[in-house]
């Protein structure tokens, strides 16, 4: 009867769309978030985003892998990682400052770079000069003018202009931050015995910004502003960057040559992985050394699965070839002990 | 067919009957299962915000709404300087806010020529449709150092004996967030208010006037007192906004910690320090510090939303009873 048979159709058609979408959960459930071969998926520092963007082109035309990469900060990308939501985080401070991820997880340097200080004055005042313990000062409040004595002293015959400093930092969890606040406490008993060392610390004065997007903004749209940023993203928002006094009494810029002098005072990674490099002594090694210097680190799961081959040819080329993209972003190579290193690091993977 | 056959057509034609029943029953069932939803997801959400702020709630206690503190390495957080933030950010935008909310909605209503009336209206509207990131990002581009060059030193000087005025430096302050959350929180309130207005029965206001009342007259003593009930609704919708507003906010209030009568100094709001400390958590306190200042959002929220029930009933009865 026609009734019946409308019903019978409703029920068909309801029936089948039933059974499509079952298919479509259970399918999507199995897929993982994890990759598909010859795909991997990276989350982590937005310090190291511009040197892995680099190295999609290439890493697809050389080793066939499809690179996805999120810069969503140090402490999301280890987050990432430790919950397996990717293939591999990308942090710039080391594993032990995340207690609260349990990560088995193998921590290899795969890139070193610097923090550059920035400051938006007039033009006319490029590459200011600038010591730790002053800097120190300045983000603790206790300097809080341009033309304080202290920076005065250290930049004879610059008209240093009657204007306040506005201090700017991160809001969010950065391994920039971490870089920077290891280099304050290394220079400042009162930085350390204080804030501290952290991705994430409280800051006495200032105001605070969303990623390094965020603090260039800011910086760039207060006269008489100081910040901190990656150095190629202080090159890229054409801001002016601070030549900053390092222990044997040189003023240097965060260039290559500075980043080089100072990966030389530690090139041999601790059992964890992790290097520390601020702050390099004072002796003829580091004489142009730049004191502000940091290694980033990709971290991945001990046992990585179905991912293990892709990420092991990507790791293992990216600190050998991929470091020769490096240098235009002010990037430098690794230093060939941490690279031999990170080989042996890089076996402990396994699926 | 009569209605006393229809057992032994429901004999003969099972389905018909039940079909019947079975849409009404359907209907019954879908709309109970969303109201239903509805209710459990609110309470999902609340109780998970409870269960995460746990560890921050046994560590702190109440005592944490009274310290001015933000220190993740060494675990000492506390909302004070959030919860004043949010607190002066939000009531400061609804002061600036309502008499202009008002006053455009007014217009629209009673002033304008019926030729603007369209246009001018579809404008107000537009503006809350524009996405609070965009506002933030105009904000910190474009606003903040328009204040901070223009309108603020010309405040502090003419008004710097109130400290609520005190000097301004910075463009990032919390009266550049109040800036942008009353353009935020504008359309809201006039369009309501906007409604209500046209609303009011024509033979009242015809009355009025009829009695030799002027326009302002007339709109004091008849359409506001009617429209008492509902503007303070509107009000309050638009207080919850701006109470909730996260992106817009943390953009151009300069995320700094500390309470300060000043409102040229940068300041932070809970739903700023939220958004803006998320994904940057490096303990578990943290975390549960972080669902521990959600908690007080949304108790915040409700506390509001409450009021603003009350204060609506307590209206409708005045009106009932005036009439």
């Amino acid at each position: 009867m026609p009734r019946n048979g409308k019903l019978a159709r409703i029920s068909l058609v309801v029936a089948a769309a039933a059974a499509v979408a079952a298919v479509a959960v259970v399918t999507a459930g199995a897929a993982s978030a994890r990759s598909t071969a010859g795909t991997i998926n990276g989350a982590g520092s937005t310090f190291v985003a511009p040197l892995v963007n680099k190295w999609m082109g290439p890493v697809q035309s050389n080793l066939g892998i499809q690179l996805n990469y999120s810069a969503v900060g140090s402490t999301a990308g280890v987050q990432d990682i430790s919950t397996k939501q990717s293939d591999f985080g990308a942090s710039d401070a080391p594993l032990s400052q995340f207690p609260q991820f349990q990560c088995p997880c193998v921590q290899i340097p795969w890139a070193l770079a610097a923090t550059a200080v920035v400051y938006n004055l007039g033009g006319s005042l490029q590459h200011l000069n600038l010591t730790g313990p002053v800097l120190a000062q300045i983000y603790l409040g206790k300097i809080t003018k341009w033309n304080a004595g202290a920076i005065k002293k250290l930049n004879k015959g610059r008209a240093l202009p009657d204007e306040k400093i506005t201090v700017v930092h991160r809001l969010d969890g950065s391994g920039t931050t971490y870089n920077f606040t290891d280099y304050l406490s290394h220079v400042s008993h009162a930085w350390s015995s204080g804030p501290g060392t952290g991705t994430s610390v409280t800051w006495p004065v200032g105001l605070s910004g969303n990623h390094s997007s965020g603090v260039s903004a800011l910086v760039h749209s207060n006269p008489g502003a100081i910040g901190y940023v990656d150095v190629d993203y202080a090159i890229v928002n054409h801001l002016q960057i601070m030549k900053m006094k390092n222990k044997s009494g040189h003023y240097v810029l965060p260039r290559a040559a500075g980043i080089k002098a100072a990966a030389q005072l530690d090139t041999h990674p601790a059992k964890d992985g992790s290097l520390s490099i601020v702050n390099p002594p004072a002796s003829k090694k580091y004489r142009n050394a730049y004191p502000i210097c940091t290694y980033t680190y990709v971290d991945v799961q001990k046992s990585s699965g179905a991912a293990t081959g892709d990420l092991k040819k990507l790791i293992g080329w990216a600190i050998t070839k991929g470091q020769s993209f490096g240098p235009p972003i002010v990037f430098e190579p690794l230093p060939k002990a941490v690279v031999t290193f990170d080989k042996k690091q890089l076996k402990k993977i396994h699926s | 067919m009569t209605s006393l056959d229809v057992s032994t057509d429901a004999a003969r034609r099972p389905f018909s009957g039940r079909r019947v029943r079975l849409g009404d029953l359907l209907l019954q069932g879908a709309a109970a299962i969303a109201a239903l939803g509805a209710l459990v997801l609110v309470i999902l959400i609340v109780w998970k915000v409870i269960q995460g702020a746990r560890l921050s709630l046994s560590t702190f206690g109440l005592g944490f709404l009274t310290h001015v503190v933000w220190d993740p390495v060494h675990f000492k957080f506390g909302a004070a300087s959030f919860l004043y933030g949010t607190a002066i950010t939000s009531v400061g935008a609804l002061i600036l806010a309502t008499p202009i909310a008002i006053g455009a909605a007014l217009f629209l209503s009673e002033l304008a020529p019926a030729g603007i009336r369209g246009p001018v209206t579809a404008l107000v509207e537009t503006l809350a449709a524009i996405p609070s990131v965009v506002i933030g990002l105009w904000g910190i581009l474009v606003l903040a150092p328009f204040l901070r060059d223009h309108v603020d030193p010309a405040l502090h000087s003419t008004l710097g004996f109130i400290p609520l005025f005190g000097p301004a430096t910075y463009g990032s302050n919390v009266f550049t967030a109040i800036v942008v959350l009353t353009i935020m929180i504008l359309p809201i309130i006039a369009s309501i208010s906007r409604e209500l207005f046209l609303a009011v029965p024509t033979e009242l206001k015809e009355g009025a006037l009829g009695l030799g009342m002027t326009r302002w007259e007339m709109i004091r003593g008849v359409v506001f007192p009617y429209t008492r009930g509902g503007v303070a609704a509107a009000m309050i919708l638009g207080l919850g906004r701006a109470i909730g507003e996260a992106i817009a906010v943390s953009m151009v209030i300069g995320g700094a910690l500390g309470i300060s009568i000043n409102i040229f100094q940068p300041g932070q709001t809970l739903a700023g320090q939220i958004a803006g400390q998320f994904t940057s958590s490096t303990s578990a306190l943290f975390t549960a510090s972080l669902l521990y200042l959600a908690l007080i959002l949304l108790v915040f929220s409700i506390v509001v939303n409450l009021v603003a029930q009350f204060i609506v009933r307590r209206s409708a009865r005045h009106v009932g009873s005036a009439r």
